[in-house]
């Protein structure tokens, strides 16, 4: 290589190393001056909140006062990242308070939204974004715009529609069931229990008149859901909607149903039923299930356990002669060995 | 005028505590950690102490260990976004804890206890 060559292979590195230091100096200096503005933003929202809550007499808060200072502080229009910082600092703050605050914080959420930036989410392109706008306002408790949300109950993007039911939930509790029959695609196990979780912690208190209305859904995913919400709020008074599905000719219908029943200690006469289903289940892994929860929910019920100890599953008849054995009928289970023993032993004349 | 002293890494927690706290006539001194006490806090005898258990480098328990020993004080309220009951059975355990809250919190409690102590 020549002199020539390498002294310029020498200027191109060194071109290329400040090239570097002045991209490294100046991502420095920008999150610097980054950090410096979101931490403006997020004390001003700070005083904006505890004086908004907490207002004085003397010196009110008003509500243009709000919009100058968030202004000032750099909610602006053009500027998305601020805005959007600003509205996580929202929602972290609504999730932090309850009782009357949380109503009042409500209340200044509608009175500023930081420019409609979270409903145009969710009427522009792009499933993310619409998810994330559903989100936010839900979050914000921003119940105004739930009409806007109820369109996408059954959209095509499971994300989108996730968050529109979850918003459904948040706004509306209990009334939210009565869009059940009206949900066109299948609501994951995941997504059942997301609902009932959020229903539980916003609505404590069942309201049973939608509970009763939504029973007549014919949607499976529907059924397995009321399921779920009996078991979590454990409303003995309505067991037999469960006890009635524990029969359903669907698979996961009944698991739902099996699953959920063991929350629960039922009365002899439900009992009753609950022993006519387990006879004609069709799965016998699910009437393993079931005969568990019969055993340890009832008294011992000889003439039940007989009757399955000569039936034809051989898993049954195992767990049912373990049963017998360790509940003081060790004589039945040794009849029904000597019974089959003599049946099949060619050699016994 | 009785004194309070609120230890809240949440910027906005910390805000809000310190407002509702100097409204009830207390006068109020809002830090952000340990790290920002000075002197005269540590000289000071606070009526009362709100503080949040999670600070980076440090276990809550020992945290709360370390407020009691270095700070003078009278009562002293945990209000924190850790609210498993192991955690709060733990902190119960320990000697002169007046109250426990956790994430969510309703104010109006935490102004019914404030009102109290006055």
């Amino acid at each position: 290589m020549s002199e020539e060559k390498f002294i310029f292979l020498i200027e191109v590195v060194a071109v290329l190393i400040v090239a570097v230091w002045i991209s490294i100096a100046s991502s420095l200096i920008y999150r610097k001056r980054r950090l410096k503005v979101l931490k403006y933003i997020e004390e001003t929202f700070a005083d904006i909140v505890s004086r908004y809550l907490y207002n004085d007499i003397q010196n009110p808060l008003t509500l243009i006062e709000i919009q100058r200072t968030l202004r000032k502080a750099g909610i602006k229009s053009h500027k998305k990242a601020n805005i959007q910082y600003l509205i996580n600092l929202m929602i972290r703050t609504q999730r932090t308070i309850l009782g009357t605050n949380h109503k009042k914080l409500k209340m200044l959420y509608a009175q500023i939204p930081p420019y409609r930036v979270s409903i145009s989410k969710i009427t522009g392109f792009g499933w993310y974004r619409k998810a994330q706008g559903i989100r936010e306002i839900y979050e914000m408790d921003q119940s105004q715009y739930r009409h806007n949300i109820l369109r996408f109950r059954n959209h095509r993007n499971v994300y989108v529609r996730r968050e529109a039911q979850i918003a459904l939930v948040v706004f509306l509790g209990w009334e939210s069931l009565r869009f059940l029959p009206y949900l066109k695609r299948e609501i994951s196990l995941w997504q059942q229990i997301k609902i009932v979780e959020k229903l539980y912690d916003l609505y404590p208190t069942p309201e049973l008149p939608w509970l009763k209305k939504a029973y007549k859904t014919d949607k499976l995913f529907g059924k397995q859901l009321l399921m779920r919400g009996i078991r979590k709020y454990k409303l003995q008074a309505e067991v037999n909607f469960i006890i009635e599905n524990l029969n359903h000719p669907n698979y996961e219908v009944r698991e739902t149903a099996i699953y959920c029943i063991q929350t629960f200690v039922i009365s002899d006469e439900w009992m009753v039923e609950v022993k006519e289903i387990f006879s004609i289940l069709p799965d016998a892994t699910q009437q393993m299930q079931l005969l568990k929860y019969i055993f340890n929910n009832s008294e011992i019920d000889l003439d039940f356990y007989l009757k399955h100890l000569y039936a034809n599953n051989d898993d049954l008849k195992l767990k049912i002669a373990e049963i017998l054995w360790n509940n003081g009928y060790k004589e039945k289970v040794q009849e029904f060995y000597y019974q089959q023993y003599a049946k099949i032993n060619p050699y016994v004349e | 005028m009785k004194k309070v002293l609120v230890i809240q890494e949440d910027i906005i927690i910390k805000k809000i505590l310190e407002r509702l706290v100097g409204l009830n006539n207390y006068t109020a001194r809002a830090i952000k950690s340990l790290d920002e006490l000075n002197i005269e806090d540590q000289q000071t005898n606070f009526d009362l102490i709100i503080t949040d258990i999670l600070f980076e480098g440090i276990a809550p328990l020992e945290f709360v260990s370390q407020v009691q020993e270095i700070i003078p004080h009278k009562k002293l309220l945990i209000v924190t976004n850790m609210g498993q009951d192991k955690i709060k059975k733990e902190i119960y355990a320990l000697q002169g804890i007046s109250g426990f809250f956790s994430v969510p919190i309703d104010l109006d409690e935490i102004e019914k206890i404030i009102q109290a102590y006055r």
